[in-house]
């Protein structure tokens, strides 16, 4: 019923290609009855344009394209925008996040376009992150129906994400989810992903390519823009403020490895005493073993083994261990740290130096004189 | 409560037992004249009684306001079963009460001549005066004032009349507690007069005080947000702390639950922990006997506090969670030590007594995931979380730290950190090791009570006759 996805390239936010009669339907509340014999005609050609292999297409304008009123503008993603690895990249995190969410439900998403749209798995989503159930109308195969349903859901996940109505037109809306727009979809999941902290790390600077098409005076121009589906992770809920390490990994990439190197010196200071050495910051203390051994020795205890995982093999058992680190860090009178134990995990290296240099401030000046308190 | 006074005076043991079971009850309490359980037990004869109250650790030479032991009320009273097992448990046979008399110038008085007999055979003096300058033996017939007379002569006594010296200001010291102590449990921070700060710890601050005209220690906990959860977790486990019913457990008096300060409150204790007393500048010179008796004393703490059904969890034996405390019943201030000031010239060598410090508890919610102490700790204690492993196994290992600290009187693991000792002694078999000076009894107790094998360490019931046995060698 849908457009294969070797065609799709111009699916933008465009018209569905849907059943004639709801199509002619659309046009009609559009209050463009003039035009639709041609529109019929146009859709006809149109049809042909894509369903006969050998006929020539145009490349980078669908054949709705045609339709546009006078300064209408539609947009559509550049076909070779789509092999971007980093935008495959944020789908397949994105894809495996809702899965992993959805396990439960037995549900699993191949094709964030094509089982999105209907605002049924959308609906699901919600209600897991949430907590919350959802009222919203049965699953249903007319379009109507979906639509009713997927402004339910949006209409729920605005209000939940606490979006101002503008905004959220611009990134994403029934019209545009429901018409399988990459870029809406996308813009959405990521909202959701950051506002419930999703577990996961989004790849940073993901862009799309746009194709932008305009009719001025009859005729199509098109222009390319850049779209911005996620910046850098720390922009996370704006939640905040830049601080050093933004400044020194923006602007003095070659003075971070000093900074790296005073914090190896620091951490192996301490955790020399129970014959650990740390040669690698960015992946040895993304497991959080290392941090519950630094706290310790730092503010004089031993943490029993069964508070954390000494060997933790699993995601959940990392996670564990870096909450428990900044509990314990807490303790210790630090600042809860900005970082999120995932970020961690996720081997984040501006959450994992933000981390330890905290630590790092706060004991320093004792650390250098005498050894940790004992007794 | 009060009922507690007339059932020991009427001799009904099995109430008595079960009031005492409580451990929310008060052996040394006593009434609204001070009087205290062994007081009436010894003043009706109820033999059994006093017998079930030594045991469990009454004051023998507790005072009532008119400054009366339990030893005066029993010969007076003509009660000589009573008078023999006070003796023997080193009751202060030349104790004077307001009046100046002895319990001989009772017996005397009264005519109840073998247990006048009894009390000069056992160090009596016959020619104490009282405030009215009269000894005991202007008190009897002359026929037995003759018998005692020679008696003493025989035992050696110096018969020049030894006046009266007024010691009331001494008196305080030993009187029954207020039996008021124990019924309280939530209380008003206000109601403290906190006047020294004593340390702060990672657990907590702790301050000096009065409340109600008692020396208390203040123990705030140092929780870094006191939740409506956490306050609710401390009003149900504290109550389990106010174990007044062991003379080796020094009990949680009551508690402040007003957030962000969580309180516990318990007797002053001048000399400190244990660990103070081993490790630190207290001057108290701790000689074998006192050792050997402080290992007895926890020992029964111990085995008391294993007893109890459910036991209380979370309690880490060391030496920083044993106070000391005069041992004020035994104390004979009539003894000549205490006035020449030499200490070797009685049998009484042990005046200090070993008390397990439930305030030292670790609250479900308190230093979670954090270990101060691991060089007292069982190697399974580090690794597996209290529920999977025995515990009473694991306290019995924490024993034999605290013997070999009281052997060797050093610290253990004292020069490397918390986390050091944890880990090596958790994965990499660190053990503390036992010198060759001390005693080869000694050296295999503690060798039994670290078995690597947790099934195979003793209990504390067992421990108790090998270290009687250790005593009398």
């Amino acid at each position: 019923m849908a457009t294969s996805p070797n065609t799709s390239t111009s699916s933008g936010t465009l018209t569905p290609k849907k059943k004639d009669e709801s199509f002619l339907e659309k046009i009609g509340t559009l209050a463009r009855k003039k035009k639709i014999k041609e529109v019929n005609e146009l859709q006809e050609e149109g049809k042909n344009a894509i369903e006969s292999p050998t006929s020539p297409t145009l490349p980078d304008i669908g054949p709705e394209g045609y339709q546009l009123g006078e300064a209408e503008e539609r947009s559509m993603i550049e076909p070779h925008s789509r092999e971007n690895a980093k935008l495959k990249d944020l789908i397949q995190v994105l894809l495996d996040w809702i899965n992993d969410e959805l396990a439960d439900h037995r549900i699993i998403v191949k094709d964030i376009e094509e089982d999105l749209f209907d605002g049924q798995i959308l609906q699901k989503l919600i209600e897991k992150l949430a907590n919350v159930k959802v009222e919203a109308p049965e699953v249903t195969q007319s379009e109507i129906g979906q639509k009713q349903k997927l402004r339910v859901v949006l209409d729920y996940i605005n209000r939940m994400l606490q979006l101002p109505p503008v905004w959220n037109q611009q990134k994403w809306s029934v019209d545009s989810v429901h018409t399988k727009n990459l870029v809406a979809i996308l813009h959405l999941v990521v909202a959701l992903a950051r506002h419930f902290r999703a577990p996961i790390r989004l790849p940073e600077n993901v862009c799309v390519t746009l194709l932008v098409v305009q009719k001025v005076d009859g005729v199509l121009q098109t222009r390319r823009i850049t779209e911005e589906i996620t910046s850098t992770n720390d922009d996370i809920g704006a939640r905040f403020e830049r601080d050093a390490f933004d400044t020194l990994f923006d602007h003095a990439p070659d003075k971070l490895n000093v900074v790296k190197k005073t914090l190896v010196t620091f951490v192996n200071k301490q955790l020399m005493k129970v014959n650990l050495e740390v040669t690698d910051l960015d992946s040895q203390f993304h497991d959080g073993v290392y941090l519950v051994m630094l706290i310790g020795l730092l503010e004089g205890y031993f943490v029993p083994l069964y508070h954390f995982h000494l060997t933790p093999d699993t995601f959940e058992q990392k996670v564990h261990n870096v909450t428990f680190a900044f509990e314990l860090m807490q303790d210790a009178g630090l600042q809860k740290p900005k970082a999120r134990p995932e970020d961690v995990v996720n081997l984040d290296l501006k959450s994992t130096l933000r981390v330890l240099y905290n630590i790092f401030t706060k004991y320093k000046a004792t650390t250098s004189s005498t050894s940790s308190a004992v007794q | 409560m009060d009922d507690i006074f007339s059932q020991v005076r009427e001799g009904n043991a099995f109430h008595v037992r079960v009031w005492l079971d409580n451990t929310e009850n008060d052996l040394n309490q006593g009434d609204d004249h001070r009087f205290s359980l062994l007081h009436w037990a010894s003043r009706e004869g109820r033999t059994n009684i006093v017998d079930m109250l030594i045991l469990r650790g009454a004051r023998i030479n507790a005072t009532n306001l008119g400054d009366d032991t339990p030893l005066h009320l029993a010969a007076a009273h003509g009660h000589r079963d009573a008078v023999l097992m006070l003796i023997h448990n080193k009751a202060n046979i030349n104790a004077i009460n307001e009046h100046g008399n002895t319990p001989l110038h009772y017996a005397c008085f009264w005519g109840y001549e073998q247990i006048a007999e009894d009390l000069v055979n056992n160090g009596a003096l016959v020619n104490i005066a009282n405030k009215f300058n009269d000894v005991p033996l202007d008190k009897c017939k002359p026929y037995l004032a003759r018998m005692l007379k020679d008696r003493a002569i025989a035992l050696g006594q110096d018969l020049s009349k030894i006046p009266f010296k007024d010691r009331s200001w001494l008196g305080y010291k030993t009187r029954s507690r207020d039996a008021m102590l124990s019924r309280h449990t939530g209380i008003d921070i206000r109601q403290l007069q906190l006047v020294g700060h004593i340390a702060s710890t990672h657990s907590g601050e702790t301050w000096r005080g009065t409340w109600q005209d008692n020396d208390i220690v203040a123990k705030i906990l140092n929780v870094r947000e006191v939740t409506k959860r956490i306050t609710r977790d401390f009003m149900e486990e504290f109550p389990r702390l106010r174990i007044f019913n062991h003379p080796n457990v020094l009990p949680v008096l009551a508690c402040c639950n007003q957030p962000p300060n969580l309180v516990l409150i318990s007797q002053f204790m001048p000399f400190g922990s244990l660990y103070n007393t081993l490790h630190g500048e207290s001057g108290i010179v701790v000689d074998q006997n006192q050792a050997l008796r402080f290992a007895m004393d926890i020992t029964r703490g111990m085995e008391f506090l294993h007893s109890m059904e459910p036991m209380v969890p979370n309690f880490l034996l060391t030496s920083k969670h044993v106070m000391i405390d005069e041992d004020l019943a035994k104390i004979n201030i009539d003894d000549p030590k205490y006035q020449s000031g030499e200490a070797t010239l009685n049998g009484i060598d042990e005046d200090l007594t070993a008390r397990i410090n439930m305030a030292d508890y670790t609250f479900s919610f308190h230093e979670k995931g954090k270990v101060f102490s691991p060089a007292w700790m069982a190697p399974e204690a580090l690794q597996r979380r209290p529920a999977d492993i025995n515990t009473r196994a694991a306290d019995m290992w924490s024993f034999a730290i605290l013997l070999w600290e009281l052997e060797t009187r050093e610290v253990p693991f004292a020069e490397l950190s918390s986390m050091e000792v944890g880990m090596k002694v958790a994965l990499e078999g660190l053990r503390i090791s036992v010198p060759p000076g001390i005693s080869s009894h000694m050296s295999r107790l503690i060798k039994i009570c670290m078995n690597e094998e947790p099934g195979k360490r003793p209990r504390f019931d067992m421990v108790i006759p090998i270290l009687e046995k250790m005593k009398h060698q």
